[in-house]
């Protein structure tokens, strides 16, 4: 007979813009404290958008550093910042010869991939000629060079491939993840989501599509559902999760953050970059189909919204279409007030935002939020209390191209089916 | 440029761009490259940058019989030299 397995987190790790270490991430969340400010890493005079959440550099300096290394991609180094994180909180490192840590399979999510290398390479080329590139210019360029950096640093020898969906990139890789863990293929599954497109021709590709925030205050920049929101403010950072199962990391004794009830996903069939009311519910739907639970089972969602005007309307009215008269009392928040957009990554990040929310009982706040946008009728959360613990959180992540995921979560439970 | 100097921008060029685990200040004419950590690939790489650095044009294939930072520090010198 076919069984499914229960799949369950064992390992966090963070690289982000509010913070490297999960301490610090959960107290600026819960104190609603954001990491957006004036874009620093660029000329800000030459973009209309000219906010940012950046990584701070010494912090950045330093993980590099301890890990004996030294800086290569920004992408590919937030990566391993954040897997090497989360091995070690899942104590698989090292990775040695028949220790469970060999067998981790690595998927990452990323939308652009290694994207600093590959400016670099096209500056080169067009300034001095094709043969003044770099001859490792193919393995320091090509998109899955995150994931092979990844299992080649830590020694993991299950699997390593790139999932590329826009911004459900790293929410559709831990669904994958999930699947491969859920059907017996695979016992652990690293999962990272990374992202750094802070270069000046992927930032004037952003800031000419208009989706960025052009509030002069990088403070109010990113407003969630607000009625006075004009865009997302561009975010880089890293997430990881290492997905276990249940069994085989209750066995090892290894600690359980949380666990993976479910995974959905659908496509629009629509529109690149007009988002759907109807892709997103049927997102929504199948990920309860998959968690075998229904709406009222559900404590809080968190989530995609981007603060563009079209995201979160049509995410609203999704979610409305979803749960219907469960949500009047459904809280929502969003996390990209604190983190910004980290694109690829931002699924990952906001999944260990909302595993912290979990475990604290407490959701954070939607930053931000002083006019709530009637079109969006949600009970979106503030700084006060819910009356209750959270213990089931649904996460959406919708990306351009119509790729839509939805991620179930909840607090690990200590039954034993 | 004398062989010395050669050796110590070797070394510095090795600290900015070799792996991250060696100490290149320790590095001498006698150490074995393959033993530096810098494997094939990223050998490449390092020719890339003597290239840059000494402003000189370097085929991989004239180089297989260097195997020491010494014969390095040679190669580098006749090719400056010339």
């Amino acid at each position: 007979m076919y069984q499914l397995e229960r799949v369950v987190v064992t390992g966090v790790g963070l690289a982000t813009p509010i913070g490297f270490d999960e301490g610090t991430v959960a107290e600026h969340l819960f104190a609603g404290r954001s990491a957006i400010g004036r874009l620093r890493c660029l000329d800000a005079s030459l973009y209309k958008s000219q906010s940012s959440a950046e990584v701070d550099a010494a912090s950045f300096a330093s993980a590099i550093a301890a890990r004996g290394t030294r800086p290569g991609d920004r992408t590919s180094d937030l990566a391993l910042i954040a897997a090497g994180k989360a091995l070690e909180q899942a104590r698989l490192l090292p990775a040695t010869p028949g220790s469970p840590g060999e067998e981790t399979c690595v998927l990452v999510g990323t939308g652009s991939g290694p994207s600093h290398a590959l400016q670099e390479s096209w500056q080169t080329f067009f300034t001095q000629g094709g043969k003044s590139l770099r001859p490792t210019t193919v393995p320091r360029c090509m998109l899955n060079a995150v994931s092979s950096a990844v299992s080649i640093q830590y020694g993991l020898k299950g699997t390593n491939y790139v999932i590329v969906s826009a911004c459900s990139s790293s929410t559709i890789a831990l669904g994958i993840a999930f699947r491969m863990i859920r059907s017996g293929d695979a016992r652990r599954v690293l999962v990272v989501g990374s992202e750094s497109m802070f270069t000046p021709a992927l930032y004037a590709s952003w800031d000419n599509l208009g989706v960025m925030s052009r509030n002069a205050e990088p403070s109010r920049a990113c407003r969630p559902f607000d009625a006075q929101r004009d865009g997302f403010v561009l975010g880089e950072g890293a997430g990881a999760l290492l997905l276990e199962e249940r069994g085989a990391a209750l066995e090892r004794g290894a600690t359980l953050r949380a666990e993976v009830l479910g995974f959905g996903e659908s496509s629009d069939g629509t529109h690149i970059t007009r988002p759907s009311v109807d892709g997103q519910a049927l997102c929504m739907r199948n990920a309860l189909r998959s968690a075998r639970l229904e709406p009222d089972a559900v404590d809080f969602v968190n989530a995609h919204g981007t603060a563009t005007k079209a995201n979160d309307a049509t995410e609203a009215e999704a979610i409305r279409k979803v749960f219907g008269a469960r949500t009047e009392a459904l809280p929502v928040n969003s996390s990209k007030s604190y983190f910004g957009h980290l694109l690829g990554a931002a699924g990952i990040v906001e999944t260990i935002a909302s595993i912290l929310c979990l475990e604290h009982g407490r959701l954070h706040a939607n930053l931000n939020l002083e006019e709530p946008d009637p079109v969006c009728n949600l009970r979106l959360t503030g700084l006060d209390r819910l009356e209750y613990p959270p213990r089931v959180c649904l996460k959406n992540s919708f990306g351009f191209g119509g790729s839509n995921s939805t991620l179930i979560l909840a607090r690990p439970s200590s039954s034993p089916s | 440029m004398s062989r010395q100097e050669i050796l110590e921008k070797l070394r510095s060029l090795m600290a900015r761009t070799g792996p991250g685990k060696t100490d290149w200040a320790k590095v001498s004419e006698a150490d074995a490259i393959a033993a530096l950590g810098i494997d094939s690939l990223a050998m490449l790489d390092f020719l890339y940058d003597i290239q840059q650095e000494f402003g000189i044009e370097l085929d991989p294939r004239d180089l297989v019989s260097v195997t020491t930072v010494g014969q390095m520090v040679s190669f580098i010198g006749e090719r400056k030299g010339a």
